[in-house]
Formats: structure tokens, sequence, C-alpha cells
């Protein structure tokens, strides 16, 4: 009899083979992922699971797997609504079961359950289709906007205004460090998708935009999600900052990677920190030699 | 001897707190005795859930429900899970931390479902040495709640209750008595649900669950999507009058209504609450809904929707 020598290490890792399985519960029997563990087929799954008056035992399996999809398609479904307005439920599902199968959840909270959802769409994508990689660039925003939400936030501290740097000695500029408000992220995409997203969100139409680089800041003030529109150079610069690198360094490496005339940059400096300390990008001045 | 509800407090009838009511619940502040979090939902929550919650905690009582503690499975248990429920649990003063009889996942997966266990000897002393060491990490008594269930195993050797008696008397832990999950499974695997009210150890019970679920004809999904059905009202009455009474938690968790209309449901446990012996509700005479079994989803989604201002 199989029940006798039925170790539950054994039976937990044929049940869930046999309830992910995406071909249903006799296809997940019949799977090696299954019979590694416990070889046994439809005709004999009653000495493993017995069955009730009104069903057997693979329809009682079968409950627990139709919810597994079903439930975690949901979950998707709820942290991506602007990606499903965009391409529509039933594709939307297509993906989020190919996503399952793929990237199964390994986390104790479905809150993350969507993490790799745009590199996954990434990594099954059709090359040379621009409409999949704006699915990417949407869904990439969608999850981001989604953990700037949830995630650590300014609210209620105080955040370096422009006044704060205007008292910065200019000889000290090089090597100031900006620590960054623990809710700004950046993100580079490959089609602007900022304004179609906002558009999606707020159940307007939008038409689809065209392939062309596009640089992002999103934060959170007073527990809404802000979208900011970034210039290459700013990206750069934004990045480095808050990688740690003092300023000097962090505007050196903006012009090497975007090869901005250094007259140009720092006429632009002024202006970007005076927006970006309005936007609550930085919490404080980190310089060990604080002016 | 164990004192009555393990000697927590009768906090009075709960409602799950819930992403979709929070605006609701911050301007109107209505009077629920206590409300029960998702644990999962809050333990990583450096946004506005968790800022509702600190408002909360400070006007209502909370208590903690989890839903990947996974006690019952062969994985290592997640330290840094525990690490941050207890965390969570210091932060809000929960007055108490629960979970169910179930595993979630095994190989590092989590199917985010709650996986019945095989009730026998070798599962009931696996999952009383996890108590023990998560009670140890966590400080407190652990309180488990019986799952709903949709299969049971050939290798199983005594009933449920049989073996949350055991389980929290051997482990010293709580129990979370869902009497609708009671229903639930009596109805799927053919036993009597007033035999199990009446075998479970009342001085342990530190909580009731009620919830609506859906009859598929053959079996019952517990959908936690509807009112709560009669003999799920009769079989808390008889639990009420056992134990003497204890904090009593209505869940909601799909097609949720306004704020009032969930409150309302919990109240009605009030007229249950009379001395007078219980009919005995059967498992056929159930009334409630039927949907095609494709479209019910058992138990809850714990997750955190995005509010859009």
């Amino acid at each position: 009899m199989i029940k006798d020598s039925l170790a539950l290490d054994r039976l937990q890792h044929w049940m869930q083979a046999v309830i992910t399985h995406p071909g249903g519960v006799l296809a997940g029997m019949g799977a090696e992922e299954a019979r590694r563990h416990i070889d046994v087929d439809g005709d004999r799954v009653e000495e493993v699971i017995t069955r009730s008056r009104a069903l057997g035992s693979v329809d009682r399996l079968e409950v627990y797997a139709r919810a597994y999809y079903a439930r975690l398609i949901e979950c998707l479904r709820a942290e991506f609504p602007v990606l499903i307005r965009a391409i529509g439920e039933d594709l939307f599902d297509e993906f989020a079961v190919g996503y399952l199968i793929h990237y199964p959840s390994r986390s104790y909270t479905l809150n993350r359950l969507g993490a790799h959802l745009a590199r996954h769409l990434d990594e099954t994508r059709p090359p040379d289709e621009g409409w999949a990689a704006l699915l990417v660039d949407l869904a990439a925003l969608e999850w981001a906007i989604g953990e700037v939400y949830d995630g650590p936030g300014v609210e209620g501290q105080r955040l370096l205004d422009a006044a704060d740097l205007l008292v910065v000695p200019a000889d000290r500029w090089p090597e100031v460090r900006l620590e960054a408000a623990p809710c700004l992220r950046t993100l580079a995409l490959s089609h602007p998708v900022g304004a179609y997203y906002t558009a999606l969100r707020r159940g307007e139409d939008a038409t689809p935009p065209g392939p062309a680089e596009s640089f992002l800041a999103l934060t959170r003030r007073d527990f809404v999600v802000r979208l900011h529109e970034l210039s290459r150079p700013q990206y750069h610069l934004l990045n480095a900052l808050m990688g740690g690198q003092p300023l000097g360094p962090a505007i050196g490496a903006a012009m090497e990677a975007d090869a901005v005339a250094p007259d140009r940059l720092v006429a632009d400096l002024r202006r970007w920190f005076h927006d970006w300390a309005a936007a609550g990008f930085f919490r404080a001045i980190a310089s060990p030699r604080r002016a | 001897m164990t004192r009555p509800r393990l000697g927590h407090d009768n906090l009075g009838l709960g409602v799950g707190l819930r992403t979709v009511h929070f605006p609701y619940i911050l301007e109107h502040h209505p009077a629920v005795d206590w409300f029960e979090i998702i644990s999962e939902n809050f333990m990583d929550s450096g946004g506005r859930p968790r800022y509702v919650l600190d408002q909360l905690a400070e006007r209502y009582r909370i208590v903690m429900h989890g839903v990947s503690l996974s006690i019952g499975s062969t994985d290592p248990l997640d330290r840094e899970y525990l690490g941050k429920l207890k965390r969570l649990a210091d932060g809000v003063t929960a007055h108490w931390v629960s979970d169910h009889l179930c595993w979630t996942g095994v190989a590092g997966r989590n199917t985010h479902d709650l996986l019945p266990v095989p009730l026998n000897e070798r599962t009931l002393a696996h999952v009383v040495d996890r108590v023990r060491v998560v009670q140890d990490i966590l400080e407190r008594p652990l309180v488990l709640e019986n799952p709903s269930s949709y299969v049971t195993f050939a290798a199983s050797t005594m009933p449920e209750w049989e073996f949350l008696a055991r389980m929290a008397e051997e482990a010293d832990c709580g129990l979370l008595l869902d009497v609708n999950n009671v229903y639930v499974s009596s109805v799927n695997h053919d036993f009597d649900p007033v035999e199990y009210i009446r075998a479970v150890p009342h001085e342990r019970v530190v909580q009731f669950h009620l919830a609506g679920h859906t009859d598929c004809g053959t079996h019952i999904v517990d959908t936690h999507d509807g009112e709560v059905v009669d003999p799920v009202w009769e079989l808390y009455r008889l639990a009420h009058q056992l134990t003497g009474g204890v904090s009593t938690l209505l869940e909601w968790d799909a097609k949720i209504p306004p704020f009032p209309a969930v409150h309302a449901e919990v109240l009605k446990a009030r007229d249950y609450m009379a001395a007078e012996l219980p009919t005995r509700p059967a498992a056929t005479d159930h009334v409630s809904k039927r949907l095609a079994g494709d479209e019910a989803v058992p138990h809850p989604l714990a997750h955190t929707v995005v509010e859009v201002s």
C-alpha cells in the first residue's frame, strides 16, 4: 500500500506538482515531477487521496488545481489593471498563465507575485514587435508604481528644499552627497509610457506611443505616487547620486554617459536641483562636512 | 488547568480589515469591536496600508491573521518571515497572532493556498515541533485555525477535531475555530459538524471565524463572498454556548460590499448568543447560492491593492 510508506515530504511534493500542473490533475499525476515522489495514476490515486460520497479523488484534487491558477491570475489582474486596459483580459490571462509557470511564487506575500512579470514578457516577446516592447515597459512601470506606493516613504519627514541647497558653498559642491528619498525610483524605458499609463489609469482612451527612449523618476508624497519625466543626462545624474556618488563625480558620469557639453550641463544643473528638491527627491545632504 | 480562551479577552464582534474599506473606516470610525488584519499585507508595508493600520491601532484592538506560516510544510520555517511577524505584532500591539493548520508550498514555492495535511501521528509530531519553535520566536502562544479543505488523505488516521485537540494540548497553543470551515469540510468529507464542534477543546478556542461560501452541488467552496448561511449560524450558536463566548470575526474577501453591510453581517451573531440549545444542522439543509464549480475560488486573496488618488 502506498499510504503505509508515505512520508509527509513526498506527499507534499507530489500534491504540489499535481495541483499546479497547467494541464490539470491527471496530466500532473503523469508528469515526471509528480511521479518522482509518488508514482500513481488516476486509477490508483485513491490510495493517496480518498474519495467523498459525492466526488472522486481526481475531482477533489481538481478543486485545488482550478483554484491555483484562478486565484493567482486574479491577484495579478489586481496588480496590473492598466496593462489589462491596454491588452484586454484574455491576452493578459494568457500571459499570466505563462508567467506563473515560469516564475511560480517564492514569496510569503502575494504583494510580490508580479515582481518578474515585465522580465517574463521581455524574455518571451517576439523580437521585432514594437508593441511587445511597449507592454514590457508598461508592466515595468505599473509594477514600480506599486512598489513605490507600498514601500518606504518620507511622509511626515522634512525633506531637502531648494534653500538648503543654496547654502552649500560653491567650492563644496563637488564633494556633496545627497541622500535620496527612499521612495525615489528611476526607470529607463524604450517607449514614453508615462502619459499613456496615466491616461489609461484614468479610464481615458489613449493611443499607444511609438518607440522612443524615455526616462522616468517615481516618488511619493502624501502617499500618492508621482511620475516625473527625465532627460537622459538627468537620468544618469540621478542614478549616480542615488548610488551614493558625490555630486562632482556624478556630474562627470552624466557628462560621460551622454556626451553633454560641460557649459551646457552647468547651466541646467541649478534648475534641475531646484525642481528635484521641490519634488522631494532628496532627504538630506549626506556630506560629512555639511555646510 | 487551561484558562478559557487561553487567557485572552473576548474582544466582541470584529471585521476583517480590507483595503477597499480604508476610506470609509478613516472617515466614519465605525463602532467595530476589533479588526483582524492579514499579517502579510502589512509586514513589509512602508506606505499607506501601514500608515492606515497604525492609525487604526490607536483606536481599535488589532488581531493578526496570517496565511503563509505554512506550519505543516516540510520546508524549513522561514525565520525572516517570523522575525517580521514578531515586529509587526509588537508594532501594532496585536492581541494575538493566528494562522492555519496547513501547508502552503514546498521546495521554496508558495501556492498561496491553505493545503491540508494528512492527519496522523507523524504529522502531529511534525506540527507540534514547529509550533513550539514559532512560539519561542514570537514569544507568545500561536493560534491555529482549522482550514476548509477539499481532499482527505488515505494516510490519515484520526479526525481533524482529534488532531486539533492533541496539537493544541501538546504544543500549548490556541485555536481559531472557523465555524464556516467546519461546515464546509463536513459537507466535503461527510462528517458531522456538531460532533466536531463538541469535540474541540473549548477552553483553547481563542477566536471564531464566520464567512460565506459557495455550494457547488457535489461540494462546497469556501469563497468568503457572501452572507453566513443559517446552518453555520446554528453551529456558531452551539460553539458560543460550549466556549462561553469568544472573539468573533467575519471574513468577506470577494465581491466585498460596502463596510456597513459587512459590519451588519457580523452583528447578526448577537442573535445566536442566546443560551438555548441549537437545532442540529444537517449537511444537506444548507441554503446557499449555487455557482458553477469552475467559478468558485477557495478562501481569501490576501494582497494589497494600490489606491489611486
